[in-house]
């Protein structure tokens, strides 16, 4: 995969998941979505541990993202 | 008999989301002048754990002029709500609604929603979340309601 | 009224007389309208991780405490520190040889000596490192949230600096998230005895002849991510991500071996050193990576399936695959967590096990086992519980392994009897502790 493919391939999930909408879950219904080992970084100090490990001892690093799901309070 | 109330809350307030908006008079009898805020609430949401004690408040000092809460509870288990309001006791109604029928009849967007009607069901004021900030916002709607709704002679 | 009298029956009266007992208290009477109210003290997170490499090479003993607070009404101050201390040994890049070899330490005050056939770890790895970061992190407007974060982090020989920003929007009944990162950083390098210049011998003690003053580098990141409920049990992530550096990007204490192109015995070094050649490490001075990364996370009952997958590109040359997989059993107020992580990656483009005498050098070249071709395997099992004030701990102990192609083709002559690619086995211990609010 090159680096113009990679492109197009990211923004086309994207659009296809903003415009399609998937199945919704309803805001009351986030009960699970909300539990502390549900989110997309459940537990952020391993993660930046794992993150430090492996980038001191890999050619690769970050990727990782942030945000989404949860509560979805408010 | 829950069904069957929760049911007529349902048909009363199905179509009564847009502000402003009066609800269909099926189902509506006569009106006392009193004033409801329904709150939509579920254990698991932080921002609720912050209005239970701003809705006690509010019942007490209104509740005497007529403010009737409803809070709707949106819990899959029942022990959860349980658990809840064994921590952050409440003085006014509660509602259980697990399979959310009157969530989806009031098209509710967030957790928490509240949604201030006049007694014919009308919808006078609705906000998404709850911030403690925007409350003297909320108590504003509800003295104006009150107002609106207390006897002119 | 109607409406009243019909919904009685399913309405329940709660522990009113101690709710209001509870609101007097707090100064929530009958004519007190304003609720004061108070936000959630500080979540305080702690850890303590130990990284051992076998073979007395690195060993990372690590602190890190996290503070968040909501200082204003759904506005949070997030804060950490971290103190690393690193000690042992690191691969300098040279190979073995059937004698004893020589080299000169980085600070160009002493030497050390490798014995025949051994590895050649450079044992003045020393270091201690304190990072700190902060972050705010608020709504903008009811479905936006902003985060502005800082980071620094300073070590013997290191200096990092760093800002971040990240923006988050909800759509569709906030199923779905577009979260774009913005990362700028400026890291400095400066060893003691000065940079080497690439590609230049290793000389004698006190020569610094081919020394420069510290260097460094500017790291611009740009993420760009879809996050999608699924249902109300699946979540799924996708991130698409852009990592540009420039400036020093050389390893300064990396050295290459050359060696004969028939014997493969090490050559001989600059004219008086008693040494004999290495190379500096030389790598070119722009990097772009490129990565694509996906996460589905779900619920069984309880339980936690988390799957994730990560392939990465860069113009050097670098092709990497990382597959992860966690499940957290849950028993109650306990549970159990295996991992496991593969990864696998291709040689960088200027990767070279050794330089051969006599061949025109190459502009770029590293012997840095980072940037070879090798698999990483990592087995681990976490263990959780909760405590009695809301809080919880946890442990973890993980095994990480690196192999790589013992005998690649540059082995020549004596090489051929060496191992050119020594597996990296490393045992990773945390514990960690979570402050309860109870």
């Amino acid at each position: 995969m090159n680096a113009s493919n990679l492109r197009r391939t990211v923004v086309a999930v994207g659009v296809a998941l903003v415009v399609g909408g998937c199945a919704a879950v309803e805001p009351w219904d986030r009960d699970v979505l909300a539990r502390p080992d549900m989110q997309i970084v459940s537990d952020p100090i391993e993660a930046a541990t794992d993150e430090h490990i492996y980038f001191s001892k890999e050619a690769s690093s970050g990727g990782q993202g942030f945000g989404g799901g949860g509560c979805g309070c408010n | 008999m829950r069904l069957l109330s929760s049911l007529t809350l349902l048909i009363v307030l199905s179509t009564a989301v847009p502000t402003g908006e009066a609800a269909p008079p099926a189902g509506l009898g006569p009106v006392s002048g009193r004033v409801i805020w329904v709150d939509f609430w579920a254990s698991w949401c932080v921002p609720c754990r912050r209005s239970f004690p701003w809705l006690n408040a509010m019942h007490r000092q209104y509740g005497p002029e007529g403010l009737q809460i409803i809070a709707v509870n949106l819990d899959k288990e029942r022990a959860l709500a349980d658990g809840f309001l064994a921590e952050i006791p409440a003085d006014f109604s509660v509602l259980f609604d697990p399979a959310g029928k009157l969530a989806k009849a009031f098209v509710v967007q967030a957790m928490p929603s509240s949604y201030l009607l006049a007694a014919d069901g009308t919808v006078l004021a609705s906000h998404f979340g709850f911030k403690t900030a925007d409350a003297p916002e909320y108590e504003r709607a509800i003295e104006d309601a009150l107002a609106a709704a207390r006897p002119k002679n | 009224m109607q409406l009243k009298d019909k919904a009685k029956p399913a309405v329940r009266q709660i522990g009113t007389p101690l709710a209001a007992a509870t609101c007097t208290l707090l100064g929530l009477g009958a004519t007190g309208s304003v609720v004061a109210q108070e936000l959630p003290p500080w979540d305080l997170d702690t850890s303590l991780l130990i990284y051992s490499e076998s073979d007395g090479r690195v060993r990372d003993t690590s602190v890190t405490a996290r503070a968040r607070k909501e200082i204003r009404e759904e506005k949070f101050l997030d804060l950490t520190l971290a103190i690393d201390s690193l000690t042992g040994a690191s691969p300098s890049g040279a190979v073995p040889a059937s004698t004893v070899q020589t080299f000169t330490s980085p600070s160009g005050n002493s030497q050390y000596t490798v014995g025949a056939g051994a590895q050649a770890l450079d044992t003045s790895f020393l270091d201690t490192r304190t990072a700190l970061g902060a972050s705010w992190e608020m709504p903008i407007a009811r479905l936006s949230l902003l985060s502005l974060g800082a980071s620094l982090s300073d070590e013997y020989d290191y200096t990092h600096a760093g800002l971040n920003a990240r923006f988050a929007r909800d759509f569709n009944n906030r199923n779905t998230t577009l979260s774009f990162g913005l990362a700028l950083a400026n890291d400095t390098i400066d060893p003691v005895g000065g940079t080497p210049v690439p590609l230049t011998p290793m000389l004698g003690v006190g020569a610094g002849s081919n020394k420069r003053g510290g260097q460094s580098k500017d790291v611009t990141d740009f993420l760009l991510g879809v996050t999608q409920v699924l249902s109300r049990h699946t979540i799924v992530q996708l991130n698409y991500s852009l990592s540009q550096s420039d400036g020093y990007l050389s390893d300064p204490y990396k050295v290459l071996s050359v060696v004969d192109p028939v014997t493969g015995s090490p050559t001989a070094g600059p004219a008086g050193s008693g040494l004999y050649r290495y190379l500096f490490d030389s790598r070119p001075d722009a990097r772009e990576k490129q990565s694509l990364y996906g996460l589905v996370k779900r619920d069984f009952n309880g339980d936690v399936l988390e799957a994730s997958y990560r392939y990465m590109t860069d113009d050097w040359g670098v092709d990497s695959h990382t597959l992860e997989l966690r499940y957290r059993w849950s028993f109650g107020e306990r549970y159990l967590q295996p991992h496991v992580r593969f990864y696998q990656q291709t040689a960088a483009d200027f990767y070279r096990t050794v330089l051969f005498d006599g061949t025109p050098l190459p502009v770029y070249a590293t012997a840095d086992h980072r940037l070879g071709e090798f698999d990483g395997l990592t087995i681990g099992l976490k263990y959780g519980q909760a405590t009695a004030r809301g809080g919880e701990w946890s442990a973890r102990v993980e095994y990480y392994t690196q192999t790589g192609n013992p005998s690649p083709g540059a082995a020549v002559g004596a090489l051929a009897g060496f191992d050119l690619y020594p597996d990296l086995n490393a045992v990773i211990a945390q514990f960690s502790y979570k402050f309860g609010r109870r």
